[in-house]
């Protein structure tokens, strides 16, 4: 989460349940994780635990927001820099395949939990709500790189579904521990990829 | 020889009239020159065709409208075919003919009244004009300077209330034309086929005319006698020589010459000029009213001011005749498709001063050329000696007493337009 | 030469223009109460003081300039160049108003002409011209200015009543805020509801069919045209014309960058513009889904 100079301890405690619970429903699957089991690694009460996240959906879908806020902030430092289109997209793999090589759990919890377990997430996070600041990042680098001239102008969804379903595709190879090499490495020849698909 | 160098101004912009005089004191040549240029069809070029639509309406504060039926009318010829639903062509003639309304109003409350001597009439002329413009309104938004006629139709969702909001004003522009200009109802008078029936009247047009009469004016201004039309709806097209008519006309005849020391291009249709505006669609359409004055004043100031003031009730009564058939149920807008890459079109129109005709060619898609030609291109263009414009032979042989402005406002002059 | 007349007159001097701002003033259904109270010196359309020769010839007293048309320096009428015409009586009125986006910004008329421009600006480019006026100037934009624009503007000057300005001069009561401020389409704009087709009352048309009104500073939709309608509640988008990029490209079209709208709201930043968008677009309402008015009902009943 962004750091917060105010942050306070009720904030600190509130975003430790997120990694516990994150790391939890990555590893077992959301179904077989309880909120007993969560407390018990926190070392809190069940009853304590309520008071920040009153069930369990709430909180796998704090969750979702928290990585999408997570990336987000990440990709909008990128963003909001000068570089070339080119070397913000390699930035945005690079910091995706960080992300998931260093934080598995993150990217799990957006293939494995939220992917398949969509009846969790339905109502409330429609569309894309729950990760607004993650896609509105990533439209506004593709926004931005129209506007300079360098990619093609298209339907927004042909060019991020060609984005995530490449990222998304490395993560899991990376999970299943199929590539042959650190997935950081991939950055510079997937970014290149990816921008001369969608370059103009 | 003497000369004279008037600047004519209040015709939606100023022109200057050099006149040379004979020794028996008679104009013997009269040049009208327009002196700004604004290339309206430059702006247009490498454009999408729509934007057409927003931008010609600025050719002109008074005949906007017109501009834009034109505009629309060219671009639907671009396409193999459109489809335009009955309702949004009722609705498009019944804002054109407002626009006729309006602006006839304004030229004989605030342009030829005065120079009959009257003291102007300012709630005369601006009610009327400003009720048309909210009738208007009421279907495209707003007036002037609206483009809600678009390929396949108009934007608007016409609903029961638009429709009521524009048929009051109808009912109170009704009332108006009693009030101000004569005592008769629209319907009414449209069947008047005497002079002396309606100098007996009360209202301004009477007066008016007998005005004219009393300065013994009423054969002044005479022209070529000769007449053109090209667009339908409320008139009927053709051309007419004198009286006699033939309905075989095509834009493909008309050319465009540009004239020596004026930003203005003259207009002729098979190398001959001929008149456009209200004079000469009654003529098509044989008013009776004004085929009795032209057959007593010829096409004279008389007729021609008569004609475009007796356009007022006759558009009323069209204007009430397509709403009485407007069928709310119908589409507003049929989806045309898209526009073509390669194409050439034309529109015509009868804006208040007359034809108006668009010409528009498209390449990749986009404006190549477009072609404007305006009626007072056709009625003020100047010619030379042997081959005067129509304005011009009205002018040649009056005298300086005369009434020189008069006779070149009895066209209704519109400079903007002319120098588009 | 100079001379003395009475107070509130009222000097109406044109250049490069199609004259629609003069046609739109005399709609304002109270013109003839502003007659009451100022003089016209001279007016393109209405019965004035003097003719615009002796205008140009002579230097009159008047309170109020105001310009119509982009300034084309090499603009002459009966010999005089307008500029000059306007240089002269621009020292002597109190206040300058540029009535109408071409003699703000130099607008439609500009475009196919290097020498004409605004007042003060050529598009957004302040010019160096006219600078000793900027002080007394007050921008009117609008192709054309909606006639309350300049009947309101006239009034609150003979009350002596304090006009609060923008960076452009313009009166902040009227462009302080957008078009798209009083849009009968609002609701449709709000949930992102693009499925607009022309010829409906329904849909928003800023999503594909190139409404500026978001970005375009006017008050059009809250004073309306005419009294009754605006040309967005009728069903045509904004083109934006009191902006100084009138008139812009492909005007009935949503500029789009992967589908995302080149242009945001005026002031929203991108970022802003695109989460909340995004947050509205991912629910279905019913409401919006379908048409309000069932096509039919709106049928006359013929006799
Ligand atoms: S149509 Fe234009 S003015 Fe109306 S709500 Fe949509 S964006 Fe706003
Ligand atoms: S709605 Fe837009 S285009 Fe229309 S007059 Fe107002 S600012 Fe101009």
């Amino acid at each position: 989460m962004q750091s917060d100079t105010r942050s306070t301890a009720k904030e600190r405690k509130r975003e430790a349940i997120i990694r516990e619970a994150l790391e939890q429903f990555s590893k077992r699957g959301y179904y077989s994780t309880t909120i007993p089991d969560i407390a018990s690694a926190l070392d809190m009460s069940v009853g304590n635990l309520y008071n920040y996240f009153q069930s369990k959906e709430i909180l796998a879908r704090e969750i979702l927001r928290y990585i999408s806020r997570y990336l987000g902030n990440r990709i909008k430092e990128i963003n909001e820099s000068e570089e070339t289109t080119k070397e913000k997209l390699f930035k945005i793999v690079d910091i995706y395949f960080k992300t998931a090589s260093k934080e598995p759990e993150m990217i799990d919890y957006f293939l494995r939990v939220y992917l398949s377990n969509r009846e969790v997430f339905q109502e409330e996070c429609k569309g894309m709500t729950c990760v607004t600041e993650f896609v509105a990042e990533i439209m506004i680098f593709f926004e931005n790189g129209v506007a300079r001239g360098d990619l093609k102008n298209q339907e927004f969804f042909s060019a991020f579904g060609l984005f995530m379903g490449y990222l998304g595709g490395m993560a899991f190879l990376n999970g299943e521990e199929i590539l042959p090499k650190e997935l950081q490495e991939f950055s510079k020849d997937v970014s290149e990829n990816i921008y001369n698909a969608l370059k103009i | 020889m003497k000369k004279s160098i008037e600047l004519i101004e209040k015709i939606e912009g100023e022109a200057e009239l050099h006149c040379a005089y004979g020794t028996d004191g008679r104009v013997v040549d009269a040049q009208i020159q327009f002196t700004s240029a604004r290339n309206i069809e430059k702006i247009l070029q490498g454009r999408d065709p729509k934007d057409a639509l927003i931008i010609n309406p600025r050719v002109c504060g008074i005949c906007n409208h017109a501009h834009l039926i034109a505009t629309v009318r060219a671009l639907e010829a671009c396409y193999k075919s459109v489809k335009i639903s009955q309702k949004s062509q009722i609705c498009r003639e019944v804002t054109l003919s407002l626009e006729l309304i309006q602006s006839h109003f304004k030229w004989f409350y605030l342009t030829i009244m005065p120079l009959l001597g009257f003291k102007p009439a300012i709630e005369k002329a601006l009610k009327p004009s400003r009720i048309a413009a909210e009738a208007i309104a009421a279907f495209a938004g707003q007036y002037p300077h609206n483009s809600y006629a678009i390929a396949g139709g108009i934007v608007s969702d016409i609903t029961p209330i638009e429709l009521i909001n524009a048929k009051e004003r109808i009912e109170a522009l009704k009332k108006l034309f009693k009030e101000s200009l004569i005592d008769a109802d629209p319907a009414l008078f449209k069947e008047c086929d005497k002079i002396e029936t309606m100098l007996k009247h009360r209202g301004d047009m009477p007066l008016a005319m007998a005005k004219i009469i009393e300065n013994g004016w009423q054969m002044m201004g005479k022209s070529e006698d000769r007449f053109i039309v090209f667009a339908e709806g409320a008139f009927k097209k053709g051309k007419s020589i004198g009286t006699r008519v033939s309905t075989n006309i095509s834009t493909g005849h008309i050319k465009e010459e540009s004239i020596k020391r004026s930003l203005a291009k003259r207009v002729l249709y098979k190398d001959r000029g001929y008149e456009v505006g209200p004079l000469a669609r009654a003529m098509l359409m044989k008013t009776a009213l004004i085929k009795e004055s032209h057959r007593k004043y010829a096409d004279s100031i008389f007729s021609r001011i008569l004609a475009r003031v007796c356009e007022i009730p006759q558009l009323i009564i069209y204007i009430e005749s397509l709403l009485h058939r407007l069928d709310l149920s119908e589409e507003s807008w049929i989806d045309p498709g898209e526009f073509p890459k390669r194409a050439v079109g034309a529109g015509v129109v009868e804006a208040a001063r007359g034809s108006l005709v668009h010409k528009v060619e498209i390449e990749e898609g986009v404006i190549k050329e477009y072609n404007i030609i305006t009626p007072t291109q056709w009625n003020l263009g100047s010619g030379d000696i042997e081959k005067p414009g129509i304005a011009q032979k009205a002018l040649i042989g009056l005298k300086n007493s005369d009434p020189i402005e008069l006779v070149l406002k009895s066209f209704d002059v519109c400079s903007v337009c002319t120098t588009h | 030469m100079v001379e003395k007349l009475q107070q509130n007159r009222i000097l109406w001097l044109s250049s490069l223009t199609c004259n629609g701002n003069s046609h739109s003033l005399l709609n304002h259904p109270n013109l003839d109460l502003l007659l009451q109270n100022i003089q016209f010196l001279y007016h393109p359309l209405l019965p004035s003081r003097y003719r615009l020769k002796e205008v140009i010839q002579n230097s009159y007293e008047c309170e109020i300039l105001v310009i119509e048309g982009s300034i084309d320096p090499t603009l002459k009428i009966n010999g005089v160049k307008m500029i000059d015409v306007i240089t002269r009586y621009s020292s002597i009125a109190e206040v300058v108003i540029t009535a109408g986006t071409c003699s703000t910004f130099g607008g439609i008329f500009s475009r196919s002409n290097e020498k004409a421009s605004g007042l003060h600006f050529r598009e957004e480019k302040r010019t160096e011209d006219f600078k000793n006026i900027w002080q007394k100037s007050i921008s009117l934009p609008g192709c054309p200015v909606h006639p309350d624009l300049i009947f309101k503007t006239i009034q609150m000057i003979l009350k002596g009543l304090y006009i609060d300005l923008d960076e452009c001069r313009r009166p902040k009561i009227f462009y302080g805020w957008t078009v798209h401020d009083g849009c009968n389409r609002n609701e449709y704009y709000e949930y992102k509801i693009g499925h607009h087709r022309f010829g409906e009352m329904e849909g928003c048309m800023f999503i594909d069919h190139g409404c500026r009104a978001p970005f375009t500073r006017g008050s059009c939709n809250k004073i309306l045209w005419n009294g009754i309608n605006s040309k967005t509640r009728a069903g045509q988008p904004c083109s934006g014309c009191t902006e100084p990029d009138f008139p812009a490209f492909n005007l009935w079209e949503t500029k789009k960058h992967m589908g995302i709208p080149a242009h945001a709201p005026l002031g929203v930043p991108k970022r802003a513009y695109i989460s909340i968008a995004g947050v509205a677009k991912a629910f279905k309402i019913e409401r919006f889904e379908k048409r309000i008015l069932k096509k039919g009902s709106a049928v006359e009943k013929k006799h």
